[in-house]
């Protein structure tokens, strides 16, 4: 059935619907990658969004259990060239279209979405809306509808859980976790605990954890309580810790220093990042629609540690007083290079350096 | 860790050619050399070139001192000291180039002299890739897997070697005799007998076992890593066929489709890793088998140099891959790599993304033999049989899929439900088993007959997604064949990469009815930019293929624009020789000031190179691709050749001025054994006809003859095309004389437009490019100015010393024919050979 993307600033974009058959609102981005499709709508980092796949295909690969970064999908629309239905489970016909049918998500395709990209390239991210019918009420809708800026509350947990390991006991700030990173930590056996954004300082410290990880998350890291940036004020002192995504930029906000809005996000994996201390580049699964502003860092507090080399932002900071740094790519891939993964070696050195110490 | 680039010393490079054209080498080295030479030289360093190939365009280059030598470690160990060489780059010569460098590091001696760095690798890992169980075991202790080959001479050392490894197994016969059996054994009773009967068919005795892993999915992946260990991935492709089939046999498709990221990301970290061990600066071609069952990866073939890989993945993404290689290779780090204004700032150090679909078909010259009266071996295996490929850009599987089977045969036979009718049901399940270069074709009808996808899944280890694509294609035809012409099914159609020729098929009409009628309901493409970002940046595009969406993204080049209908595929017969006539073209016409626009589909073909034209269309050659061009670009002329009659019949008949490089519809079959061809070769300036040289031509080899003949008498020759010709007779005889006697040309002689291979050895040994020549008398009379253009900047040959030898091509190894081939009408290649001083 025809289907129809608006966006704010007036355009429409027509294709064939498939999954939901929904009316949703979302921000609508972009996402360069060609790969890990599943991964990326099952990221909470997309929550309240809708992605543009540059991906001419989507779907040939199915949908795999060892492919979901988090079980309940949150994004609010799919819009795609083609779409391919390929089913790769044994138990049931699973593709991506029933996948999106199943938790309620529209999709779009036969868009052309080369269009779309290089439109949204020039004004920016937008509020869009996927319907039926392209009229003056579905324009004033659009118009009208806030977007949430409750996202975190939305994905991350509200209870403690664990992920035990026999390893180093690693405490996970969730605001909106994503399975890469718990892969990662699963790697290394870690004993994880995953914990509420909204857990008390003492409550993280009565765990003594060897080391504490900012998760990755959606939305804006200013719609935020300023209780997390004293959390992490507090432990950043105490414990070895890794901010990610969403956690790097409340890293940076907590030590002093502002960010900067993108005009237009950027969701990929093409971009060199320059580790700054080796002068080796790397490449990472980015997504971001904030960055650290770099006239407005404390540098007494802070120092930059990785660049990206296509805009310059920076993708990396290190504190300069406390085992604690942060990076603004995916070190866990999913999807994703796994270079980046060597971000975890150097959090995983810095954690059995403080266990020595304090044994 | 060194950078060459402050290396001071390091100014005079020597290129390795990639020799004569065969199978798995179309000329894409002599392209990716001809592209790098400009930016090396603009960079200071003071460039050579060596090659025998009278094809090659990189000989004609005015950017570097280019030497015609056959390729042997003497002459280049000569060249070297003659010409003080600091570097050799043997990378760019592909596999040949770099085997022939591990003869020169092994042959040199202390008497030589310093010998020059070779750029790409270090002389540790050229040693390496001479000797595959080094290589093997450095590989397998970094923790990548290879399937292990052995060879075994008896029963003992074969039942010695089955406690290190698991079947299944391979086993086959080393130095086979005739025929060999690929034997693949399941069970421990089966080991005995199979060893026995391979082992009788080998000469010396000889079996190989290796762990059986025919069936596995192929991935290529491609790496760029410079001086400082940073790898990037320009990119990947997956074949449809499994391992076991040659992947320049099979339908291979980029992006990759069908692997998850988890398993892409793991393959792209051993492709690093691999390049990491060897130390490469510049690309390496990584090939991998995956096990679907148990995600187990192996690296099936390490290539670090320049393949037709190299060049596809170049067009496919519109990544400069070339430029960059050579760069790296000369040491420059990939922060530091130049590029031409038209790219992003940043593009060498972004890996590439593809926002569209390419299919890679191969062309087999199967049917060509057959109408020569030659049977040859038609079933796939992992020998090559393709002569070629060609690409087909869409944005759906579908659609590029059908573009590739366009370009590659210029005319729609997957689309037709009546073509494979007469495939018996048992022959159908043999081919599906032992497939043919017919495969597409095949799944389709094994659809149609009803199979399920999961069976034919299972049968051809090919991934379902395929012949649900397939599926998918046949509900389309079912739509077309059984609906009447309408807006929404030519929409339908066109958004599959079908062509109005093959609709006006279906429709019971005509080619013009078709497309008036898309004109009128506004089904007409959309061009998208082939560029790297997917988007992401503005770039400013030269490269261009058709879609059926919304935005078009092409704006005419000029309003005085001339567009070049390239030769497509590599096929037997014109081979190489097609592309350098097409680049020539364009080359001249950018010299006297035109705007050019070329469509072709073929990577390896140095046409496509960017900086030879003003905007590339990467389509399929058909009236209506061609039309639709024209219908974007307006361009004031057409050049296309004279064998594709009906093209230019079509394009006249719509009005179109077209300039006819004459050519015959089929390469002219050579002279018997017992006899010599004779040329008297032409210029025809439009008016009249100007002799040039007398050639002589005997099985395979041409030469030149010293003889005055500028007194022929050409003066009733009348033409419809200005080009250079051939008047032709033959005589029974052996020998190579100094001089003949001239037959009367009006009466006993033929006359034939000049073969282009011929063209191509002509222009080098007179110093004089004919193609050039050609060129300028198209805007009308020739004068003195043009001549003195034209005595470019060649090669110093004298044209007597050389022989163009054209019978080297092993088709008994690729092709097993049941009865000889014309090496002068199917010829893969040639090269020039400097004849005895006599």
């Amino acid at each position: 059935m025809e289907r129809h993307l608006i966006l704010e600033d007036g355009t429409v974009f027509s294709g064939q619907g498939f999954g939901a058959p929904a009316t949703t609102f979302g921000e609508i981005i972009f996402d360069t990658a060609t790969s890990g499709y599943q991964e990326t709508i099952t990221n909470p980092i997309y929550d309240g969004q809708m992605i543009v796949f540059a991906m001419p295909v989507v779907g040939a690969d199915g949908i795999h259990a060892e492919a979901y970064e988090s079980i309940n999908p949150k994004i609010r629309g799919m819009i795609v060239h083609d779409l391919a239905e390929v089913s790769t489970n044994r138990q049931r016909r699973m593709n991506l279209d029933r996948f999106l049918k199943q938790h309620n998500i529209p999709g779009l395709y036969q868009v052309d979405t080369r269009k779309l990209i290089r439109h949204l390239r020039e004004t920016g991210s937008q509020k869009a809306t996927i319907v039926d019918v392209v009229d003056d009420h579905a324009r004033d809708q659009l118009q009208a509808t806030v977007l949430t800026n409750k996202q975190v509350q939305n994905t991350a947990t509200t209870k403690a859980y664990s992920n035990p390991g026999r390893g180093f006991h690693i405490v996970v700030i969730d605001f909106g976790l994503k399975n890469g990173i718990l892969r990662v930590l699963g790697d290394y056996d870690a004993n994880v605990t995953v914990l509420p954004y909204t857990t008390s300082v003492d409550e993280v410290l009565t765990l003594d954890p060897d080391g504490i990880i900012l998760s990755t998350g959606p939305g804006n890291p200013e719609d935020l309580p300023e209780s997390v940036l004293t959390l992490i004020r507090v432990l950043q002192s105490k414990v070895p810790m890794l901010g990610i995504g969403l956690g790097h930029e409340l890293f940076a906000l907590a030590n002093n220093s502002e960010l900067t809005t993108l005009p237009a996000e950027y969701h990929g994996m093409n971009h060199p990042i320059q580790e700054i201390i080796s002068q080796e580049m790397i490449y990472a699964r980015q997504g971001r629609g904030y960055v650290v502003d770099p006239d407005a860092l404390d540098t007494k507090k802070l120092f930059v540690t990785h660049r990206d080399m296509v805009d310059n932002s920076i993708q990396g900071l290190r504190h300069r007083d406390f085992p604690a740094f942060s990076v603004q790519f995916f070190p866990d891939g999913a999807p994703g290079p796994l270079e980046a993964k060597r971000v975890f070696a150097d959090f995983f050195e810095t954690v059995v350096d403080y266990v020595q110490k304090n044994n | 860790m060194y950078k060459r680039t402050t290396d001071e010393n390091l100014k005079r490079i020597l290129f390795l050619g990639a020799g004569e054209t065969d199978f798995g080498m179309q000329g894409e080295n002599d392209a990716a050399i001809y592209q790098v030479l400009p930016i090396l030289k603009s960079q200071g360093y003071r460039l050579f070139l060596v090659d025998d190939n009278p094809y090659s365009m990189a000989l004609e280059s005015s950017e570097a001192e280019t030497i015609v030598s056959t390729l042997t470690v003497q002459n280049i160990k000569s060249i070297i000291k003659e010409k003080q060489i600091d570097a050799v780059f043997p990378g760019f010569a592909g596999i040949r180039g770099l085997r022939l460098w591990q003869q020169i590091i092994s042959e040199w001696r202390e008497e030589d002299g310093a010998r020059p760095v070779g750029l790409g690798m270090p002389d540790s890992t050229v040693e390496l890739l001479n000797d595959s169980a080094a290589l093997f075991e450095r590989l397998e202790s970094a923790g990548l897997s290879m399937p292990r080959a052995t060879i075994v001479r008896n029963q003992a050392e074969a039942n010695e070697l089955l406690r290190d490894l698991e079947l299944p197994l391979l086993v086959r016969a080393h130095n086979p005799a005739a025929g060999t059996t690929r034997k693949i054994v399941r069970r421990l009773d089966d080991f005995e007998d199979a060893i026995d009967q391979v082992m009788s068919q080998s000469l010396t005795g000889e079996v190989v076992i290796s762990k059986a892993i025919n069936g596995l999915k192929e991935i290529s992946i491609l790496v760029l890593r410079d001086s400082n260990g940073n790898c990037m991935q320009v990119g990947a492709t997956e074949d449809m066929d499994p391992v076991g089939i040659h992947t320049a046999d099979s339908l291979s498709v980029a992006p990759v489709l069908t692997i998850s990221d988890q398993v892409l990301q793991e393959m792209r970290s051993q492709a690093f890793l691999v390049a990491n061990i060897l130390n490469i600066q510049g690309p390496v071609h990584v090939q991998l088998a995956l096990n679907e069952k148990t995600n187990q990866l192996y690296i099936i073939k390490v290539s670090p140099y320049l393949d037709n890989l190299t060049n596809r993945m170049a067009l496919m993404t519109g990544y400069p891959v070339m430029l960059v290689a050579a760069q790296l290779a000369a040491g420059r780090v990939l922060q530091d790599v130049e590029l031409p204004d038209s790219y992003h700032a940043k593009t060498a150090m972004m890996e590439p993304v593809m926002d569209h679909i390419v299919v890679k078909l191969p062309v087999f010259s199967f049917g060509d033999l057959k109408a020569a009266g030659v049977e040859v071996n038609r079933q796939l295996n992992s020998i090559q049989k393709s002569v070629g490929s060609a690409l087909g850009f869409g944005r759906t599987f579908i659609e590029a899929m059908e573009k590739a089977i366009r370009a590659a045969h210029f005319n729609n036979r997957s689309f037709s439900p009546k073509y494979m009718k007469n495939v018996s049901d048992d022959e159908l399940i043999q081919q599906l088993i032992h497939p043919h270069d017919n495969r597409v074709l095949l799944l389709v009808e094994a659809l149609r007959r009803g199979y399920e996808v999961d069976e034919l899944a299972e049968l051809t280890k090919i991934d379902e997604f395929y012949f649900y694509q397939l599926k998918q294609l046949l509900k389309i035809e079912s739509q077309i064949v059984d609906g009447e012409a309408s807006q929404e099914l030519l929409s339908v159609a066109k958004q599959s990469g079908l062509s109005d020729g093959l609709l006006a098929r279906f429709w019971q009409s005509d080619f013009q009815s078709i497309r008036a009628m898309a004109k009128q309901s506004g089904v007409v493409p959309t061009y998208k930019a082939l560029e790297p970002s997917a988007g992401e940046f503005p770039e400013n595009a030269h490269q261009f293929f058709a879609t059926f969406e919304e935005e078009n993204e092409s704006e005419p080049v000029s309003d005085k624009s001339i567009l070049l209908v390239g030769a497509g595929a590599f096929r037997m017969g014109d081979g190489a020789a097609a592309g350098y006539v097409t680049s020539v073209v364009l080359s001249e016409l950018r010299k006297l000031g035109y705007k050019t626009v070329i469509m072709n589909n073929n990577a390896a073909d140095a046409s496509l190179l960017p900086h030879l034209s003003d905007k590339q269309y990467l389509e399929p050659l058909e009236v209506s691709d061609v039309m639709a061009v024209v219908d974007q670009e307006h361009p004031e002329a057409i050049v296309v050749a004279g064998n594709r009659r009906k093209l230019i019949e079509a394009l006249v008949a719509l009005g179109q001025k077209v300039i006819v490089l004459p050519k015959e519809k089929h390469q002219p079959a050579g002279p018997e054994s017992d006899e010599s061809e004779f040329a008297l070769n032409i210029f025809y300036d439009g008016e009249a006809a100007y002799p040039l040289v007398l050639t002589q031509h005997q099985e395979g080899e041409v030469r030149l003859i010293d003889q005055d003949v500028f007194d022929a008498d050409l003066s009733g020759i009348k033409l419809p095309y200005s080009g250079v010709y051939q008047l032709i007779w033959r005589e029974k005889r052996t020998d190579w004389p100094k001089e003949v006697a001239l037959p009367n040309f009006a009466v006993d002689t033929w006359l034939r437009p000049m073969p282009f291979g011929e063209i191509a050895f002509l222009s080098k040994i007179l110093q004089l490019s004919l193609i050039r020549l050609v060129v300028r008398s198209w805007k009308g009379g020739l004068d003195g100015s043009d001549l003195e253009a034209l005595v470019a900047h060649m090669p110093a040959l004298r044209g007597s010393d050389f022989a163009m030898v054209s019978d080297r091509t092993d088709f008994n190894l690729h092709l097993k024919p049941d009865s000889p081939i014309d090496s002068t009408r199917f010829e893969m290649g040639a090269k020039m050979i400097r004849l005895q001083e006599n």
